[in-house]
């Protein structure tokens, strides 16, 4: 055996090895793009009943309607984002200071005073305002018309009808603050649909660098990219 | 005709008693290469220095695992290799192992039972080492390592693999002289080329293979020693070529990149993330020292740390950043989102916290597994002494397609002065799921 053919069989034989190995490395990608988002009138919510989706779907698109110059908040699905968060740690309070004394005279500054966690206040919230607008409209909220919904929301808000059921929370603040963070919020939390809030008002999302742009007044010409690297 | 195979016959014959004695005829091992004094004593604290400096740990440490347990897996071109236990457990470690038994390990690569180790064990770097270290290591795995009991995975390659007496015919191939000899005239000198050489054996990585897998050379007269190599997919860059960092970098440079895994240049990522934790942030400074000597001095002198004035085609990739034009490529896009943050639009990053990617040797490498990796799975600094905040660069691999992760280095390989080759969807398919080896260097 000489040393060249020693070396020319072992050459092929390491490339025979190199070559399987190559292929066996070959594996099913882990990264697979998300599913499209179903459509909002198929959607099965998580936390909220069939009732209570109604009326969800009635009062953000009050909040911000698709008659305006940028998407409702149909449009940007606000209505998913929320029930996702009720549905979630937010909904339950996880992190908040729940035990008592809950007192709804408290300055602001000490904090949320209910009882209830925020998916019991959407809960509550919504059947005794559903009641309220069956006795005083002759339906539940989301079959009323859109001027009606807008003088309920109003007089909620103002303060002029008030909710004995959600024991000191503001259901109107908690809707509000929900509806404009759903509208806003990365499209990851199920909000903000194809970033079209942020294309609506040219914020440029998680991109994070715009040092080259300090001191520039032309508006940056990028749209928006989102946690999950989605370009609009 | 009855002839001729007459002939063959013994031909065959004849190979077969070669094949024969070469396989089984008694191992002859290494000799000491020193006579130590017969009452020589490991000085304090030493045996451990060494063991750090020859990086055993590296892979005799599991993540996680007890110390010198073994049961780390190393990847090679024939299968998985998993390291044994090296601790002092006289039944599944090296408790049994006389002196002489353990040199020849380190020497020759024969294990106490004469059962040939797989070359992944670096004894052809090792069997240059002095004496006096074999026996302060030898000392250290006796009397200051505890003790484990555990038997790790077993390696199982296949066949041919799996024919250990193959390796004493590969041995006999491949390996180089024993004993390291002086060659300076210069003890700064000498003890760099004995640190990289032999102890660190940084050759064993950063050389070429040869045809028969074996390190193509292991000192640095010869001229084709730490020109580059492969492990893991990636490639090990070149440390002597003109354009290679350490040659380019300043000596300090060099130093602070071994001492602590970064510098105003670069960020340590891949195995050589393990190297640092594990083994050159212990290094004094007097090793150091002679370390980045003896690689300047083999490279031609090295460099003084100044970064060139970005060329044309560089600016041209600045500006194209710095336009945000919506009608630029996909790969510049991918640039501006996920990557212009921290490493800016001119590819300079940060000192001594964002890496540079205009010139980077991982990035322009000729193995595109390192580049496509670190965007897939991010990457961790070591914590070292010197350095101890452990900045990670976050993973992109959820938030990136094959495709874009592909348009993405294919970019970043051909911006500013980078002239290296397009990436393939392919190419990342076959690194997703692949996480690599060092994931935590911290461990």
């Amino acid at each position: 055996m000489s040393t060249s053919a020693f070396k020319t069989t072992r050459r092929q034989l390491l490339q025979s090895a190199a070559a399987g190995a190559a292929l066996s490395a070959i594996t099913h990608p882990a990264w697979a793009q998300s599913a499209p988002a179903v459509p909002l009138d198929e959607y099965e919510p998580t936390y909220f009943s069939a009732q209570e989706w109604a009326f969800i779907l009635a009062a953000t698109a009050r909040l911000i309607p698709s008659e305006g110059d940028g998407p409702g908040a149909i449009e940007a699905r606000v209505p998913v984002f929320i029930d996702l968060q009720l549905a979630g740690d937010f909904g339950i309070a996880a992190d908040w200071y729940m035990d008592g004394p809950h007192d709804p005279a408290a300055p602001a500054q000490l904090g949320y005073q209910s009882p209830l966690n925020p998916a019991e206040v959407y809960r509550a919230a919504i059947a005794e305002l559903d009641d309220w607008c069956s006795e005083e409209h002759g339906a539940p909220f989301a079959e009323l018309e859109a001027e009606t919904q807008n003088a309920v929301l109003t007089a909620l808000e103002n303060g002029e009808l008030t909710l004995s059921s959600t024991q000191g929370a503001s259901f109107f603040g908690l809707l509000l603050q929900n509806t404009k963070e759903g509208y806003f919020a990365d499209p990851k939390y199920g909000g903000n649909h194809g970033m079209a809030a942020w294309v609506h008002i040219g914020f440029p999302g998680a991109r994070a660098s715009f040092l080259e742009w300090v001191g520039i007044e032309r508006a940056y010409p990028l749209g928006p990219v989102s946690i999950a690297g989605e370009r609009a | 005709m009855k002839t001729f195979l007459r002939i063959v016959a013994g031909l065959i014959v004849l190979g077969l008693v070669a094949v024969a004695a070469i396989a089984f005829l008694p191992i002859r091992k290494t000799p000491p290469n020193d006579q130590l004094a017969a009452n020589y004593e490991v000085p304090a604290g030493q045996g451990e220095y060494t063991m750090r400096l020859a990086d055993c740990a590296a892979c005799h440490t599991a993540e996680g695992g007890e110390p010198f347990a073994g049961g780390r897996a190393i990847e090679s071109p024939f299968g998985t290799i998993w390291s044994t236990n090296i601790t002092p457990d006289p039944d599944v470690g090296i408790g049994g192992y006389t002196l002489d038994e353990f040199r020849a390990v380190l020497n020759d690569g024969v294990r106490r039972d004469g059962t040939h180790l797989y070359p992944a064990m670096p004894y052809d770097n090792y069997r240059k080492l002095s004496e006096q270290d074999i026996r302060v290591l030898y000392g250290f795995f006796m009397n200051e390592v505890e003790p484990v009991a555990s038997e790790g995975e077993t390696t199982k390659l296949d066949f041919p693999f799996d024919q250990r007496w193959g390796i004493r015919v590969w041995d006999w191939a491949a390996l180089s002289a024993p004993g390291f000899t002086p060659r300076y005239d210069d003890p700064v000198l000498d003890r760099g080329a004995y640190l990289v050489e032999t102890l660190g054996h940084c050759g064993a990585c950063h050389t070429p293979r040869n045809a028969i897998f074996a390190q193509a050379a292991t000192t640095g007269e010869d001229a084709t020693f730490l020109t580059g190599g492969a492990i893991g997919g990636w490639s090990a860059p070149d440390l002597r070529g003109p354009n290679s960092a350490p040659q380019t970098w300043s000596a300090e440079q060099l130093k602070a990149y071994l001492a602590s895994g970064r510098n105003d240049r670069s960020a340590v990522t891949g195995e050589m993330s393990l190297v640092i934790a594990h083994s050159m942030q212990y290094a004094s400074e007097d090793d150091l020292d002679a370390i980045v000597a003896y690689l300047r001095h083999i490279g031609g002198g090295g460099g003084d740390g100044t970064q060139p004035e970005p060329d044309a085609d560089a600016e041209a990739t600045t500006e194209l950043l710095a336009s945000a034009d919506p009608a630029m490529e996909l790969g510049p896009r991918l640039y501006l989102d996920n990557c212009n943050a921290c490493h800016f639009t001119d590819g300079r990053g940060a000192d001594g916290v964002f890496p540079e990617l205009d010139g980077n040797s991982l990035v322009n490498a000729s193995q595109t597994a390192g580049v496509i990796d670190v965007i897939l799975n991010g990457s961790r600094l070591p914590s070292t002494q010197s350095r101890p905040a452990d900045l990670a660069m976050p993973d992109f691999g959820h938030r990136l397609s094959d495709e874009e992760v592909a348009a993405l280095a294919t970019f970043v390989r051909s911006a500013w002065s980078n002239e290296a080759g397009a990436v393939t969807a392919d190419d990342v398919a076959r690194r997703r799921g692949n996480a690599g080896r060092p994931q935590d260097p911290r461990s």
